[in-house]
């Protein structure tokens, strides 16, 4: 797929090629600008490639209205970002309901049980009632996630979740997103600076100027 | 995301304030002004019906109706009213309006032949006496309250101060009363009035005698007094289009204030509608929530208003001669115009909220 940016023609992306498999757990690594950010926004139907086809589980995001892909993005992503992106006025729990509150269109679609299960896999159960500001890098990162896994998308796209952490809540986030994958066969695309980030993820591609140069 | 409607007013105390404010001065604006239209004409059909005439006759020019203190119409009609058969009692009335004691509306004084008056309208005076030249004056019971007015006080009227001798009841016409010879003189009209009150010898002949003086006396106003209300609605100048732009102005001013309030706290939240759209938030659901938060806005605005209208026109009652009538229609106008402004105010900055894009909207700081 390829990605244009403005009137002066640069192209973030040029031809990328990339697939992955369903439970695979992807790192993305590469510098500053070389495109990581916008595959990852196409992969989530946030931008619509210039040219080229994306598909996501069968369905093709270029063929969608934007709604439609809006609709899809409900259905089966999930995203975690850098800078945590909750909603400050909002306490975490009222965060995580939010995000099912979207999912069910209005209905609930999660269970209580399945709502513990996640808390208690990223050990937040005694931080629901704080706001967002309440809590730690780490502690405001893992609500994140539980934000994204609550309503068990087929995929997860994270965009360097762990560069605003600390080592040791990096390590934790990490292992919580591996343990996603492992234990929820949530497939995770996930962009890092961090060698030792991508080095707990099943596969890892490098990008530059808006192609993939190394895939391992 | 109701939770997120309500900790976004609670977040924001500040903007909840200016358009809970502007939504509050629109309802005001309604209730405090149709309140005061009723209230002022209901109260003056009021007294105008009780005159006890059936019948009021008047001229072009001269109507019982019109804010005005002309005089044109001839009391010697009176002893041609008189001779038609079915009226059993007429009785002259002069009518002066000048501007309120307190700046504030109008006041009328009415010129009366006391005994014909009293015959027909069952005037009685129940403290003092009636007047006995052009420099006295009775006040009915309520301006006697709401003036603070005893027996001995003056009332200005002409630029002179006129002293009350007396309080009668009940409420008829207007709230002053004088002799009518002595506002004849004051206003240079010998042998004038504004108008005549008609007493039938039944009161289901009102009809068959209201055609009798049609016929007798062409060219006048033959007016029974049930239909007063109608009469003082087209008699007052401008006063469906009063109502219309004081309804006009309160949307205006609501439907701005949320505006503004609501575009800049949707340019203070871009990042959060991109989380929204990252979430799979349709556009449908970013523009309800702006519109549900709105609109609960609105409706705290609107309660505001209802309370602050309420106890503004409790005020104005005590401070003033004017009185308010409230009717559920207008509150409900109110209440809606609060409602579909806030409602309205915020679509656009919705509708432009929906259509941000999302990875700009991410990245905004």
């Amino acid at each position: 797929m390829t990605y244009r940016v403005g009137k002066l023609d640069v192209h973030a992306l040029r031809g990328v090629e990339v697939s992955v498999e369903q439970g695979q757990f992807l790192a993305i690594m590469g510098p500053s600008g070389c495109g990581k950010s916008t595959l990852l926004h196409i992969l989530g139907g946030l931008l619509q490639p210039t040219s080229g086809r994306v598909i996501v589980d069968g369905e093709d995001l270029m063929a969608m209205s934007d709604a439609a892909r809006t609709d899809l993005r409900r259905r089966k992503i999930g995203f975690v970002f850098q800078r945590f992106n909750l909603f400050p006025t909002l306490s975490a729990e009222g965060n995580l309901r939010l995000a099912e509150h979207i999912h069910g269109n209005g209905l609930p679609t999660i269970d209580d049980k399945t709502r513990r299960e996640v808390l208690k896999l990223l050990r937040l159960e005694n931080k629901m009632s704080h706001k967002p500001l309440e809590l730690s890098g780490g502690e405001q990162q893992r609500v994140a996630i539980a934000r994204a896994v609550i309503n068990r998308p087929a995929i997860i796209l994270a965009d360097e979740p762990t560069g605003n952490l600390d080592s040791e809540n990096s390590t934790v986030v990490l292992e919580m997103l591996q343990q996603l994958n492992r234990e929820l066969r949530q497939t995770i695309v996930m962009i890092t600076h961090n060698p030792e980030a991508a080095s707990v993820a099943s596969r890892t591609i490098v990008m530059r100027d808006g192609i993939v140069v190394k895939d391992y | 995301m109701d939770n997120l409607v309500i900790s976004n007013i609670r977040q924001r105390p500040g903007r909840t304030l200016i358009s809970m404010a502007g939504v509050a001065l629109g309802v005001i604006l309604v209730v405090l002004n149709t309140g005061l239209v009723r209230g002022m004409l209901n109260e003056r059909i009021n007294r105008e019906r009780g005159i006890g005439a059936e019948i009021q006759f008047t001229r072009k020019g001269s109507s019982i109706l019109s804010p005005s203190s002309v005089m044109s119409l001839d009391t010697r009609y009176s002893e041609r009213l008189r001779q038609i058969p079915g009226v059993q009692m007429v009785s002259p009335v002069g009518r002066y309006v000048q501007s309120g004691r307190t700046g504030i509306g109008v006041e009328q004084v009415d010129g009366i032949d006391f005994p014909s008056y009293s015959a027909i309208s069952g005037l009685q005076i129940v403290d003092g006496r009636i007047f006995e030249n052009a420099n006295e004056v009775i006040v009915d019971e309520f301006k006697a309250r709401q003036g603070r007015m005893g027996l001995g006080s003056t009332i200005e009227v002409f630029g002179r101060q006129l002293r009350v001798v007396g309080i009668y009841a009940p409420e008829s016409g207007a709230r002053i009363k004088m002799d009518l010879a002595g506002l004849q003189n004051f206003l240079s009209a010998e042998n004038k009035c504004t108008f005549i009150m008609v007493k039938t010898d039944r009161p289901e002949n009102e009809v068959p005698v209201q055609q009798r003086i049609n016929k007798a006396l062409p060219g006048n106003i033959v007016l029974l007094t049930r239909d007063i209300s109608e009469g003082f609605g087209r008699a007052i100048p401008g006063i469906d289009g009063f109502v219309r732009a004081v309804l006009s102005l309160s949307t205006i001013v609501s439907t701005l204030v949320i505006l503004l309030a609501m575009y800049t706290t949707i340019t203070e939240r871009t990042r959060e509608i991109g989380i929204l759209k990252s979430l799979g938030a349709s556009k449908r659901y970013i523009v309800s929530v702006i519109e549900k938060e709105a609109i609960a806005i609105s409706a705290i605005g609107v309660v505001a208003g209802m309370i602050i209208a309420l106890v503004a026109g409790w005020l104005i009652e005590r401070a003033t001669t004017l009185q308010l009538e409230y009717h559920w229609s207008w509150i409900l106008i109110a209440v809606l115009i609060g409602l579909s402004s806030g409602a309205l105010g915020a679509l656009y900055p919705a509708i432009r909220a929906a259509n941000q894009d999302p990875v700009k909207a991410l990245s905004y700081e």
